[in-house]
């Protein structure tokens, strides 16, 4: 039974006001969507400083699309996907391979065609994944940053367990896709077999990351601020840096360098993919096409000392001679990585 | 029966409404997750979470964390409100902007500043060597002295206002009596002034130890990933194991600390007025 109030307020009418107030509120981000010429696009926060340089103008020049970025990691990148499956903002995603395993597991990701993509024609063959799921389009190499006042170099991975290290020393999470890096070389140096054998030796990797424990003075899931340490000569190595975001630091005259020790480095898996039902589908198939073409990935990969995946692009990082360049299984990575990270966070835990 | 509703009612109905749909509903859908398995309801997330030893670790360092942060933040506010209580005209304003500016000022910029304190070449640790009280530069940056420290000067302000507002409600009039009828100044402070002010301190208290047990931040800049809270371990559940019901689980857990903090706090307020 409705009741009349004292002030005329009924009880219908107070369920009706808060009715639409809760509309209201619903519909607030219907209002706030994206405009028609925006595109939504995940990538790492490392990637801010050439997505702001050169991303965004030339999209705008080329496109006429206006590019909105969120940087962060590639997990939450994933996260982002899944959970808005049903009414995906992102349209566009950079990201690791391993995890762009997982997003084609999970039905997350449309193919990349050279139709609607005519630039992936020019790609470097092994940068293109599962049919199209996914295209590298720039890779980094990966090895030990170093901070040059207090080191002269770093000869071999085996100086992050030296004695001299001690409490000196960060190392990224499994979390990070560069925390990979100390993972396997742990099992190459824990296990005494090549890298193509040795990626496959988890327990060797785990008993040689629990040696470097009184080298630690931290494990990291914000590299910038694990970086900045290095540079203020807090520690004196970073393991798993890499050549896009260390390199433009050293040639800023920052006292940093990035070692390419004699085991090997590691050639970083940065890909990029279409969002399956993603908005501005044409637009995002554009954005793809000029990611992967050759103006964008030279100046990309001078501006980030990388290695362009564009065959005809002959800009770019150049990998140290005279060391092997590794990429591992990432399917296997990709099939273990939840397990390792939850082994690794409860080895280093204090 | 008559049921009245005052249109003054209105006027928390947008705040209802928002609250229903970007918080309560959420939350519903989260302790549904906690607790939803395949075969039905089950507690078994919550067994397998009390049952890990690095999962308990974590609880009892968020706890020990939280009560240390609240502590500290206290025995700090707490002087603190008495002199702003006592403060007049400029000095008032001096005592307020020092307070509430830093709330502007974001936790990322203020965790970041306090791990430059920290370092061992930082602010700290030169004077300390300045000093001679150390010779060789202390490990200061990721442990948990260092997030204590942090996190109180973080939350002082959610402490001091409460303790403020009430010291300044306080009769001035009633220790003075005590005075006068022979008390010492301590005797004053716990039987007089300290009872008079504990509602600010419960209300204080129960504001920063709800916001120091779930903070995420700080503790993610100041002591890394080795030493996690109940909070990055939600974000870790949800983000990098991809394992919903855990993350739901430990928010669940985490709910039910916060919650049993600000109901207990709210008792003990309301028995210490009625006690007034």
């Amino acid at each position: 039974m409705t009741l009349i109030s004292r002030n005329g307020l009924t009880r219908r009418s107070l369920l009706k006001t808060s009715a639409l107030a809760a509309a209201g509120t619903l519909a607030t981000p219907a209002l706030l969507r994206a405009q028609s010429s925006e595109l939504v696009a995940g990538c790492a926060g490392s990637h801010t400083a050439w997505m702001e340089a050169l991303v965004v103008p030339h999209m705008k020049k080329t496109l006429g699309a206006d590019i909105l970025f969120e940087g962060t990691k590639s997990s939450v990148n994933l996260e982002k996907m899944a959970s808005n499956r049903d009414n995906p903002y992102l349209s566009v995603v950079q990201m690791d391979d391993p995890v762009m395993i997982q997003a084609v597991e999970e039905d997350l990701l449309a193919p990349i065609t050279a139709e609607a993509v005519p630039n992936m024609t020019d790609l470097r063959p092994d940068a293109v994944h599962m049919d199209g799921m996914w295209c590298n389009y720039v890779q980094p190499w990966a090895g030990i940053a170093y901070n040059t006042d207090l080191t002269e170099g770093v000869p071999s991975w085996q100086a992050l367990w030296s004695p001299e290290a001690q409490g000196r020393i960060i190392i990224p999470s499994l979390q990070n896709t560069e925390g990979m890096w100390t993972l396997f070389m742990a099992a190459m140096l824990g296990s005494g077999k090549p890298f193509a054998e040795a990626q496959y030796e988890i327990d060797a990797a785990f008993a040689k990351l629990e040696e470097l424990k009184p080298n630690l003075l931290s494990v990291y899931s914000t590299m910038s601020q694990a970086f900045n340490l290095l540079e203020q000569g807090e520690i004196s190595m970073l393991s798993g840096s890499f050549s896009s975001y260390a390199l433009p630091r050293k040639a800023e005259g920052v006292p940093v360098d990035l070692a390419a020790p004699q085991e090997g480095i590691f050639a970083m898996p940065s890909g990029i993919c279409l969002v399956k039902g993603g908005p501005n589908a044409e637009l995002a198939t554009g954005y793809v096409n000029e990611m992967l073409g050759a103006e964008l990935q030279a100046a990309i990969a001078d501006f980030a000392t990388s290695v362009p995946a564009n065959t005809t692009v002959t800009a770019g990082a150049v990998i140290p001679d005279g060391v092997q360049i590794y990429s591992p299984d990432w399917a296997f990575v990709s099939q273990n990585r939840r397990e390792w990270i939850d082994r690794f966070d409860k080895l280093m835990a204090i | 029966m008559t049921a009245r509703v005052d249109r003054i009612a209105l006027l928390a109905v947008p705040g209802l409404a928002y609250l229903a749909v970007v918080y309560a509903l959420p939350l519903l859908l989260l302790l549904a997750k906690s607790v939803r398995t395949p075969d039905g309801l089950s507690l078994a997330e919550y067994g397998a979470f009390f049952a890990d030893d690095y999962n308990m670790g974590v609880l009892a360092r968020t706890l020990r964390v939280a009560a240390l942060t609240t502590l500290l933040a206290l025995l700090i506010a707490y002087p603190t409100a008495f002199a702003m209580a006592r403060a007049r005209g400029p000095w008032l304003t001096v005592f307020l902007v020092a307070m509430v500016l830093p709330m502007s000022l974001g936790v990322v910029v203020k965790a970041f500043a306090w791990s430059i304190l920290f370092r061992a070449n930082g602010f700290l640790n030169t004077a300390l060597q300045g000093l001679g009280i150390i010779t060789e530069p202390m490990r200061m940056l990721f442990t948990e002295t260092a997030l204590v420290v942090g996190a109180a000067n973080v939350f002082l302000p959610f402490m001091v206002l409460p303790i403020y507002a009430v010291v300044r409600q306080m009769d001035s009039r009633l220790p003075e009596a005590a005075a006068s009828l022979g008390a010492s100044p301590w005797f004053r402070f716990f039987h007089v002034t300290l009872p008079l002010t504990l509602p600010g301190v419960v209300a204080g208290s129960a504001f920063t130890f709800s916001m120091a047990i779930s903070m995420y931040v700080i503790p993610s800049l100041i002591v890394g990933e080795r030493q996690q809270t109940l909070s990055m371990l939600i974000a870790r559940s949800f983000l990098y194991l991809r394992n919903e019901p855990l993350g739901s689980t430990i928010s669940a857990v985490l709910l039910a600390i916060a919650i049993l903090v600000v109901v207990s706090s709210s008792v003990l307020a309301r028995r210490l007025g009625a006690r007034q």
